[in-house]
């Protein structure tokens, strides 16, 4: 019974404002001053990172030749030449990833997304996440095994691509899916209703709506894949020179530069370094750049 | 409408692509004038230019320098052949070169028979022996940060003590005798050595075997075994952790040495005998009074001992030396005619200006040995 008498007494509801207890205060300032200084250890690296790469390497970018030459003849002291050859490199080994890719990470996503129930859809995204587990150098290990040890092919940036494309398969896959899961469901519903059927919905209505976001998805995962290092170091070899052949003789890309004129104790040579370093993290950063701007001007509109 | 955005985007990087691949050139020569193949040759020395239009090799990080410098020559004298050569460590260069990745190696130690090398590499010549040609030797130098010490003196026991941890102080007893007018500070030595596996590690702790008389028992091998001081990792590890540390000594590659403005000690070779500082020419004494593991044929494997263990007045004993290990007959005779002429440039041509990135142009006893082996490669 006086449980009742005092749930009685009490007033409705507490009073909207109470003092704040000192511990509380201390606590809040705790957390907060915490939380300032993980934001502080998290961004420190980053611009000493950034700055002593910018210092180190655009004495490299300023000259001309840097863009436009490759690094054949240069002598080890010398400082002309180039990383044409390697932007070239870099370039070429992505894009034939992506060509190979994304085509195949967009159908599994479909195939998860539209179609896929039961046990074959549980497998595909069960491997889809020991992909994204893969450490870089195992799935160069395992291309080099399957493409130079089982089937005798040479070394050649074709097999940097195959290993690059075991890489990027799984962020296309995931970030695919996930643009295709925010379709809203009443878009194929409609479609349904007007008597379209599913793969033409799929084409003409599911994909387009996700476009902006598997664009961005894809060049995310394109700029991730471009620093790799340790599949270049095992499935191709060094050149000075500019090879457009992706399928026969060694291709330098910035990632395999950078790692061979570390060896390289001149001045020239670390310059060469950083430079290449300097040039890589451009690079990215137009990848990353323009998928900003593909995704800003052709998400869907809201009105 | 959306399409055509996404046009407009790829238009502009696919217009990007084209512009970088429509300006690209591989003409380095306008700007680096001194590689052009006005040096005089020597007679006989000329190479054959012709074959296989791109080599391959790779191997030893240890010769990449003198390779890029090779190559440039070979540009130069045999226009449109090219060798792209690519540093990722002897082991790598040999296995890529016994599985035909490669058209030869280049590795810091000969074939070796007991690992099979030998054997697989006949295979990988169809039936024809492989050669190891000793073309480029990188010294190493004991480098050491005393303050105060601008010259010092060392010799095969003593070094062998230090990196043993049997001597741990810069006034030891053993030292002062070597260097009676030095005044030696009372200063803890710190050793400071290679931490990842190198070439020159090995190299470095073969010389003390081999001079050490009798204080290093710890063999060599590319990890460093002394069981004292600190680890830096490559040469310019050691060179940064070094000029760091005062007391401190280490073994570098020379062009290290030379680059980060290391001093270095200067290496008694016998008893009482003059110590002598590391130069192109001291190497060159002691190259040239090398024996080979077979004195008579074209397989050039030296035998190191007589090397690091040399006695001859004015030669320098501890050197790196790297082979180019190539096939005597190539069954693709293209093949063979082109890596024949890369290296009849790199023995003759190939040698100017060598000294400048630390590396000892070739003495000209060995020289000759290896033009005949060349000579004989098809």
């Amino acid at each position: 019974m006086t449980t009742t008498e005092s749930t009685l007494d009490r007033p409705a509801s507490p009073p909207a404002f109470q003092p704040v207890s000192g511990a509380r205060k201390t606590k809040n300032l705790v957390a907060t001053v915490l939380v300032g200084l993980a934001f502080l250890v998290a961004v420190v690296p980053l611009v000493w990172l950034l700055i002593t790469v910018v210092a180190k390497g655009f004495t490299a970018l300023l000259s001309a030749d840097w863009w436009t030459h490759s690094l054949k003849g240069v002598l080890p002291e010398e400082f002309t030449g180039g990383v044409y050859h390697a932007i070239i490199g870099t370039l070429l080994q992505t894009l034939v990833c992506a060509l190979i890719a994304v085509p195949v990470g967009v159908l599994a996503a479909i195939y998860l997304v539209e179609y896929g129930r039961g046990r074959l859809a549980r497998t595909t995204t069960f491997m889809v996440d020991i992909l994204s587990g893969v450490p870089s150098i195992v799935a160069a290990l395992f291309v080099f095994a399957l493409w130079i040890g089982t089937f005798g092919l040479g070394q050649s940036a074709f097999a940097v691509s195959l290993s690059l494309v075991l890489l990027m398969l799984p962020v296309v896959v995931r970030s695919t899916e996930e643009m295709l899961r925010l379709v809203p469901q009443e878009l194929r519903e409609a479609s349904y209703a007007l008597g379209v059927p599913k793969w033409k919905t799929i084409v003409k209505i599911v994909l387009p709506t996700a476009l902006s976001g598997v664009v961005t998805g894809v060049m995310l995962a394109m700029a991730r894949v471009m620093g790799e290092t340790a599949p270049v170091l095992v499935l191709v070899g060094y050149s000075k020179s500019i090879n457009f052949n992706i399928f026969d003789g060694n291709m330098t890309s910035l990632p395999l530069l950078i790692y061979t004129e570390l060896t390289n104790p001149l001045p020239a040579g670390q310059l060469r370094v950083w430079g290449a370093a300097l040039t890589l993290i451009i690079l990215i950063m137009l990848f990353n750049l323009v998928a900003t701007v593909v995704s800003r001007f052709s998400a869907i509109k809201t009105k | 409408m959306k399409m055509k955005r996404h046009g407009a985007a790829l238009g502009i990087v696919a217009a990007g692509a084209l512009l970088l691949t429509a300006c690209g050139s591989d003409n380095n020569t306008q700007s680096g004038g001194s590689t052009g193949g006005s040096t005089t040759t020597a007679a006989g020395a000329k190479p054959d230019c012709g074959g296989k239009k791109s080599l391959k090799s790779s191997g030893s990080t240890a010769q990449a320098n003198a390779m890029s410098r090779f190559v440039s020559k070979y540009n130069a004298e045999c226009d449109g052949y090219n060798l792209d050569y690519t540093g990722n460590g002897s082991g790598a260069g040999i296995n890529e070169f016994l599985a035909k990745q490669t058209d030869f190696a280049g590795s810091d130690s000969a074939l070796s028979a007991s690992k099979g090398e030998v054997d697989k590499a006949k295979t990988r010549c169809d039936g024809n022996p492989a050669w190891n040609l000793p073309t480029v030797f990188g010294p190493i130098a004991i480098t050491y940060n005393i303050p105060g010490v601008s010259e010092l003196a060392l010799d095969g026991p003593t070094l062998a003590k230090i990196f043993s941890g049997q001597i741990t102080n810069w006034n030891d007893a053993a030292i002062k005798k070597l260097n009676p007018s030095a005044s030696l500070p009372d200063l803890k030595i710190a050793v400071v050595y290679r931490s990842d596996e190198s070439g020159t590690t090995d190299n470095f702790q073969q010389y003390l075997t081999a001079a050490g008389g009798g204080a290093w028992t710890k063999g060599a091998g590319k990890v460093f075994a002394g069981g004292v001081g600190s680890g830096g990792s490559k040469n310019d590890g050691v060179a940064t952790i070094l000029k760091q540390t005062s007391g401190g000594i280490a073994y570098v590659e020379w062009s290290f040495a030379l680059n980060s403005k290391l001093a270095t000690a200067s290496i008694a070779t016998t008893e009482g005998g003059t110590p002598v500082k590391v130069s192109a020419e001291t190497v060159g004494k002691a190259i040239d009074a090398a024996k080979f593991k077979n004195e008579s044929g074209n397989d050039l494997a030296l035998d190191l001992s007589s090397i690091h263990g040399s006695k001859v007045a004015g030669a320098y004993p501890i050197v790196l030396a790297t082979y180019e290990v190539v096939c005597s007959k190539y069954s693709d005779a293209d093949t063979g005619k082109a890596v024949k002429a890369f290296l009849t440039v790199a023995i003759n041509d190939g040698q100017t200006g060598l000294d400048a990135n630390g590396y000892v142009p070739l003495p000209s006893k060995l020289k000759d040995k290896l033009s005949a082996a060349v000579k004989a490669i098809s």
